[in-house]
């Protein structure tokens, strides 16, 4: 029982990197119905930029530094990759121009700070707590109770502010809220922007556990995209729900089964899913009129 | 099937002849391939470092044959395709006499057929699978032109089966990466404890970036493992040492190599103290041919400490064999300076070791086990895990006659 136990609460806390990375995914898709394929390349060069900062900085100096930094990235793939492809109406456009500016990101990464893998200073000690017989980091409590803290200030954004209503109001019906005197073009490089802005916070606050480097995202966003259609594109409950699936999913068929098929569960979840309810455990069935 | 590339490069190599007369103070071009960035780099960066340090040298010395060393560096990145890309660029368009390098043994196995059917020795002078000498033997091949200056992992895995057994260790576990070197490892330690009859409690297995060691370490200690022996590069290890400071589980950890790389120290910190792991090479200044090179390398490259120690020693050291090799063989031809390394009349006198007779026909392998000792991490540097190493640093580990 103690081993299952510490097992979920590791995959707990892998799945919440993978929930607020997929977060990010979910904000996009919402407005324009379209995705940032350089998500996991936001994520990295958010926590980049943060090992950058935490020297001058320290560790929660660093935080809206870099959420401004992420901000303001989410806003140029949105102008330079998505923006174009949108105007046109095209369907696939957007998806080479975001992973084509991923790439960039990656490269000019690895020109910027190496392709070492490299420690992120913990802000918190590194000796683990024990809950009865469970051990967990405090690093991993902060990575669960920030990605939590982020989706619930993001949706309060959404349900309070105007800017917030106008996101939820393109979501609903872009063309309506055109109509309605909503500037959805400027509502869709919001959202971009709040997306790469999550997985820029996400960087930094996964980097203390994973490590910290160029290659860092692409992995991590390929799980986070599983999670997200495992939740459903439409929902933010779903992807923190289809976060801890994959991540204790994989823990534990490490243990139990494998550690050679690790990842295999999450994709049979996947393929399952997608085979069951495409839309996502989480998300709505829209009918799609032609 | 062979003979068109073989006639090819007997082509290739008599134009090269014709040529070299006229032009007879043409550098020599030596090939370096190795991962300059990422997460093998501070293995690939310290035998690069070495590597041009050693040219430094020969090259203030008058060369080799009255001729300059060039070396041409490349990144092969660690990645399989992009080393077989390099390998033929360096053969076809930067025409060099001889590659070293190579960190990563999926890399190695991947190019340096290129350098096979070219008839272009190469030398291993990091990575470790046993097979990459064995890949191209007689009497399936004319010749071998694949040569190392590294323990290869059967020496190592033995050593540390041999450790964990000496040590009074009865339970083990086997954590190893999922690349081509922590299988081919793995198996190696496998088939080592099997002829000592030990079987081993878990084989637990891990790929490069993951985050989270929880469930192969779990599994281990629920076996009852009492040591831990992990195959793997230095992230992961550094992640599995952290992942046990989490469990708050401690058991020795005794792994291959690479946990003397600077990325493990940096990312395991203290709970990367007392892992051990076989290395050619410790940074002490006992020999003066060590303290030189040690002087030489911090001063030209301002650090404190090599990165990669063993990456570094190796690197310099296959330098100079293959300076003896081009100069017994008189020129460049790369039959010539093969058959020379076979059988090298010179003592080379290296940081590793003095290589008396490094390599023969059928030997390709310059370190024995006898010439391996046991590293241990120690406050973010690699010290000898032994007293009695740390007193016989002086003496030079010459390799055994009787060995392979």
């Amino acid at each position: 029982m103690h081993i299952f136990l510490q097992l979920v609460a590791s995959g707990v806390a892998v799945g919440m990197i993978y929930a607020a990375i997929a977060f990010g995914y979910q904000l996009t898709f919402a407005t324009s119905k379209t995705l940032n394929f350089g998500q996991g390349e936001a994520l990295m060069l958010g926590a980049l930029f943060g090992l950058t900062l935490v020297p001058f900085t320290g560790y929660w100096l660093m935080l809206p530094l870099v959420l401004v930094f992420g901000f303001a990235l989410g806003a140029l793939v949105e102008r330079l990759g998505v923006r174009p492809a949108v105007k046109i109406k095209s369907e696939y456009g957007w998806i080479m121009a975001t992973i084509a500016l991923g790439i960039i990101f990656k490269n000019v990464a690895e020109n910027i700070w190496g392709r070492d893998d490299l420690k992120f200073p913990s802000p918190l000690p590194e000796a683990a707590l024990t809950f009865g017989g469970v051990r967990v980091l405090p690093m991993e409590l902060l990575v669960v109770a920030g990605a939590l803290l982020m989706m619930l200030a993001v949706e309060l954004f959404n349900r309070r502010s105007i800017w917030g209503k106008a996101v939820v109001a393109t979501s609903n019906d872009i063309d309506a809220a055109g109509l309605m005197g909503i500037n959805t073009r400027k509502v869709i490089t919001l959202s971009y922007a709040i997306s790469a802005m999550t997985a820029a916070f996400a960087g930094v606050l996964v980097a203390p556990v994973t490590l910290t480097g160029a290659t860092m995202g692409s992995v991590l966003a390929l799980k986070a995209f599983a999670v997200a259609i495992i939740g459903g594109l439409e929902s933010g409950l779903g992807v923190i729900v289809g976060g801890l699936i994959l991540g204790v999913a994989e823990t534990l068929t490490g243990f139990y089964i494998s550690t050679g098929y690790k990842d295999v569960p999450g994709l049979i979840l996947l393929l399952l899913v997608l085979a069951v309810r495409p839309v996502g455990l989480f998300g709505k069935a829209v009918i799609k009129k032609v | 099937m062979r003979l068109p590339v073989t006639a090819l490069a007997a082509a290739l190599a008599c134009a090269t002849i014709l040529a070299g007369p006229a032009r007879a103070a043409d550098p020599i071009k030596i090939g370096v391939s190795g991962p300059f960035t990422g997460g093998s780099s501070s293995m690939g960066v310290s035998m690069r470092d070495g590597v041009r340090l050693a040219v430094q040298e020969i090259n203030q010395k008058g060369g080799v044959l009255g001729r300059q060393l060039q070396i041409v560096e490349r990144d092969d990145e660690a990645k399989n395709e992009v080393g077989a890309q390099v390998a033929q660029e360096l053969i076809n368009k930067e025409k060099v006499v001889a590659t070293l390098g190579f960190i990563n043994t999926g890399v190695a196995l991947a190019a340096q057929r290129f350098y096979q059917e070219a008839e272009i020795p190469v030398i291993n002078n990091v990575a470790t699978g046993t097979i990459i000498t064995n890949q191209f033997n007689p009497p399936d091949y004319d010749a071998n032109y694949v040569f190392r200056t590294s323990a290869y992992d059967v020496l190592q895995a033995g050593m540390m089966a041999d450790e964990a057994i000496t040590r009074g260790f009865k339970k083990i576990a086997i954590l190893a990466d999922s690349t081509n070197y922590g299988q081919l490892g793995r198996e190696d330690l496998e088939k080592y404890l099997k002829t000592k009859g030990v079987t081993p409690v878990t084989v637990e297995k891990f790929n490069i970036k993951d985050v989270d060691m929880t469930p192969q370490l779990l599994k281990s200690q629920a076996a009852g493992a009492d040591v831990i022996l992990a195959y793997g590069i230095g992230p992961e290890l550094g992640q599995i040492a952290n992942g046990m400071a989490k469990l708050g589980w401690k058991v020795p950890m005794i792994t291959s190599w690479p946990s003397s790389m600077q990325s493990f120290i940096d990312i395991a910190g203290p709970n990367g103290n007392g892992v051990t792991m076989p290395q050619t090479f410790i940074e002490d200044k006992t020999l003066p041919r060590r303290k030189a090179f040690l002087e030489g390398y911090y001063a030209t490259y301002k650090v404190s400490k090599i990165p990669t120690p063993v990456a570094g020693a190796q690197g310099y050291d296959s330098v100079y064999l293959l300076a003896a090799a081009i100069k017994q063989a008189g020129g460049t031809d790369g039959p010539k300076i093969r058959a020379a390394l076979e059988d090298l009349k010179e003592k080379v006198e290296g940081v590793v070791t003095t290589y008396d007779h490094p390599f023969t026909k059928t030997d390709h392998n310059a370190i024995t086990r006898n010439m391996v000792v046991f590293g241990k991490v120690q406050d973010g540097r690699i010290v000898y895990a032994k007293d009695e190493d740390a007193k016989n640093a002086g003496v030079v580990r010459m390799k055994e006659k009787a060995s392979n």
